[in-house]
């Protein structure tokens, strides 16, 4: 990997069509030269750049070692696996897929158990009668125990589970888990139930860029370009672009407009024939439409909007700020 | 610990070190030397989770979780309890290093320290411990440390004369250990009033008083009627039980603000070992609370001090002061350089009376002892 600058990329299912999905939105479109079987692909129109497929911890271990400059993981993963993660990697964006939390979870015959702080009681209580610790099934381990020990628990052990979590309570080898769901629809099959201030971390998948990667001249350029297309691109999707012309359409009315419905003029004010281009949030685009009309306009056209490059780069400035921290 | 045979490592302890651990033996203390490589599960067990990011773990064929020993009263405990001596009075001595992930120093250092296990004179034997531990002051040149010291029995014996709920003093005790616990426990205990859940608060207004089998069979019904079985390690018995003692809790939620004032009364109490014990007395006086026993084993205890030639006007003595570790149970001591208190204790030790019983032993055995950070001591000798 010596002089190449290096994504690494989740190699499977789901996780890997929404990665490359998210990259092709932003222009950025993956290949593997030598088949799908390959771990080892390009982007199109940016020579330097490896991709290297990976699975998502193993991603995540690279990120920690520097031997990558940047990955596609969850946050849950660079919370868990690595130590002070802030110190490590720069979390650049979220990118509105992998949504899961992790939580805990108990038996839903738990009646007296709301929260952490029954659950702190009832962990104490369960070792005076029991002469043993509550167990905690769960993968999360580091999560588990900063989380349990921020609650000030201290009666719990912690089993290492490997996968099927939820079944350890059923299975008695656990009393309740720490464990990843994204409707609950599993815990409930399984007869447990959320602990409703037990929420560890809500996780999505996150562009990650590792603090410790070589970081010269030249990977500083491939990030700009790279990071500068993906901004564009999250710009984009965050408006559509709403155009309209009018002899009312005035400074005043724009200002009404930015503080009733969030609007940005990308291209400054209404011109002297009353031109007016704005970017608008999704949500408020009918709104927007409403009052542009009420207020004199014949025609409102809202399109979808592919990229806004602006001069200023938030994810670049971000990734520089995280570089020099 | 072969001691002059090869050349020495980094490791190897030096001449004040091997003076400290032999003036332990004349002491009485025989040396012992537990093994490096220890099973994990003592250490989580009674140290909590929160030492396994500290620990050195590895696994064997079997599966069996070892570490690297993270401290020696625990091996040293399991080595007595597995010898024939077990039970009967026997005091141990150690020097030898030990293993922790630490950002701030070498993971391997040396510790030396004792273990006094099955003495029946508790006030003389805490006293002889904090007299040993202040040796180590002498052979590394310090010449007045801070000496602090606490009695995790004081607060236990004012929590068993109040007048509160089981759940909440089993609380309160489990979180003397962690101060910032401690207070929001206190803040909890005053307002919990308006914690109060309504979704249940019908049920729990239905079991306050009543008789612990009428609640279990009602809600054994509620389960099933909800078609909820029960799973893990928690029986249907123990939630009906702990759903009594929240009916009790809400039953007595309008008490506590004087309580609170009381506990924290209690826990400003601090002066050296015969100003404290005045005012610990002045105070079991004014609030009616029986505090007898413990305060005469802390008056005793300070009497076998003086006995050994410690000047008790320079200790310092707080009812707040614990050791962080939740199997303390009476006296607990830190020694700290007073000219570098940043470095944290050199000597730290006290009472473990259920560690034993926790360890296995079938019967109690009582147990005192402290553990000395030699390469805090010889960081601050060599400055002298």
């Amino acid at each position: 990997m010596n002089g190449v600058f290096v994504i690494a990329v989740p190699a499977k299912g789901r996780l890997q069509q929404n990665a490359e999905a998210f990259f092709a939105r932003a222009g950025l479109e993956l290949v593997q030269p030598r088949g799908a079987r390959d771990y080892r692909g390009a982007i199109v129109d940016l020579p330097g750049v490896e991709v290297a497929y990976l699975s998502a911890a193993e991603i995540t271990q690279l990120l920690a070692q520097g031997t990558v400059h940047f990955g596609i993981t969850g946050e849950d993963l660079v919370r868990e696996m690595i130590p002070d993660a802030d110190s490590k990697v720069i979390l650049i964006d979220g990118l509105g897929f992998g949504h899961a939390n992790v939580v805990v979870a108990v038996p839903q015959a738990w009646i007296d158990v709301h929260s952490m702080a029954d659950l702190d009681d009832v962990a104490t209580a369960f070792r005076l009668k029991h002469d043993r610790k509550m167990r905690v099934a769960t993968k999360y381990v580091n999560l588990t125990r900063d989380f349990f020990s921020g609650h000030g628990i201290t009666d719990y052990r912690i089993v290492e589970s490997a996968g099927a979590t939820e079944g350890a309570p059923a299975a008695g080898t656990a009393e309740l888990i720490v464990d990843i769901t994204s409707s609950g629809a599993t815990l409930a099959a399984n007869g447990l139930k959320v602990v409703e201030d037990g929420i560890i971390l809500r996780s999505q998948a996150n562009l990650v860029a590792a603090r410790t990667a070589k970081w010269d001249a030249a990977e500083h350029a491939i990030a700009r370009i790279v990071l500068d297309r993906i901004a564009a691109q999250t710009r984009a999707r965050a408006f559509r672009e709403v155009r309209t012309r009018f002899a009312g359409c005035n400074d005043a009315l724009l200002a009404e407009a930015r503080e009733r419905f969030g609007v940005a003029a990308p291209f400054g004010g209404p011109t002297s024939s009353g031109m007016l281009t704005l970017h608008c949030p999704p949500a408020r685009v009918h709104a927007l439409a409403t009052f542009l009309r009420e207020k004199g306009a014949a025609a409102v056209t809202v399109s979808d909007i592919d990229y806004v490059f602006t001069r200023d780069n938030p994810l670049y400035a971000k990734l520089e700020a995280g570089l020099g921290g | 610990m072969t001691d002059a045979a090869a050349t020495p490592g980094p490791n190897a302890p030096d001449l004040r070190a091997r003076a400290l651990v032999a003036s332990y033996e004349r002491a009485g203390y025989a040396r012992v030397q537990p093994a490096i490589l220890q099973p994990a599960e003592p250490f989580l067990d009674l140290s909590g989770e929160d030492i396994r990011k500290r620990m050195y773990l590895t696994t064997d064929p079997q599966g069996r979780e070892l570490c690297l020993r993270p401290d020696l009263t625990i091996p040293v405990s399991r080595d007595y309890l597995a010898s024939p001596n077990a039970g009967k009075a026997a005091g141990f001595c150690y020097l030898g290093s030990v293993f922790r992930h630490r950002s701030d120093g070498p993971a391997e250092f040396l510790q030396t320290g004792i273990e006094s296990f099955g003495r029946a004179d508790f006030a003389a034997a805490d006293a002889e411990i904090l007299a040993l531990g202040l040796e180590a002051t002498g052979v590394y040149g310090l010449a007045a440390p801070d000496i602090r010291i606490g009695d995790v029995g004081l607060f236990a014996a004012l929590i068993a004369a109040l007048d509160l709920a089981p759940a909440w003093k089993r609380r309160l005790i489990k979180d003397f250990n962690h101060k910032s616990s401690l207070a929001q426990d206190l803040d909890r205990l005053t307002i919990s009033a308006s914690h109060a859940r309504p979704e249940y608060q019908g049920v729990l207004a239905a079991l306050a008083g009543s008789d612990p089998k009428a609640a279990h069979a009602l809600v054994t019904d509620l389960l099933s009627i909800a078609g909820i079985t029960a799973v893990g390690g928690r029986s249907v018995g123990e939630i009906a039980d702990r759903f009594l003692e929240q009916a009790a809790l809400g039953a007595q939620s309008a008490l506590p603000r004087e309580m609170r004032a009381l506990i924290e009364r209690f826990l400003a109490i601090a002066g050296d070992p015969d100003e404290a014990a005045d005012a610990l007395r002045t105070f079991a006086r004014d609030t009616g609370l029986n505090l007898d026993a413990a305060l005469d084993l802390f008056e005793s205890r300070t009497g076998f001090m003086a006995a050994r030639g410690i000047d008790v006007g320079r200790i310092r003595f707080s009812t707040a002061f614990g050791r962080g570790l939740d199997y303390y149970t009476g006296f607990v001591f830190e020694l700290h350089d007073a000219g570098r208190p940043e470095a944290g204790q050199f000597v730290a030790g006290g009472r473990y009376d259920e560690l034993l019983t926790r360890l296995g032993s079938p019967v109690p055995i009582p147990a005192v002892g402290f553990a000395v950070w030699m390469e805090r001591l010889t960081a601050g000798g060599s400055a002298q």
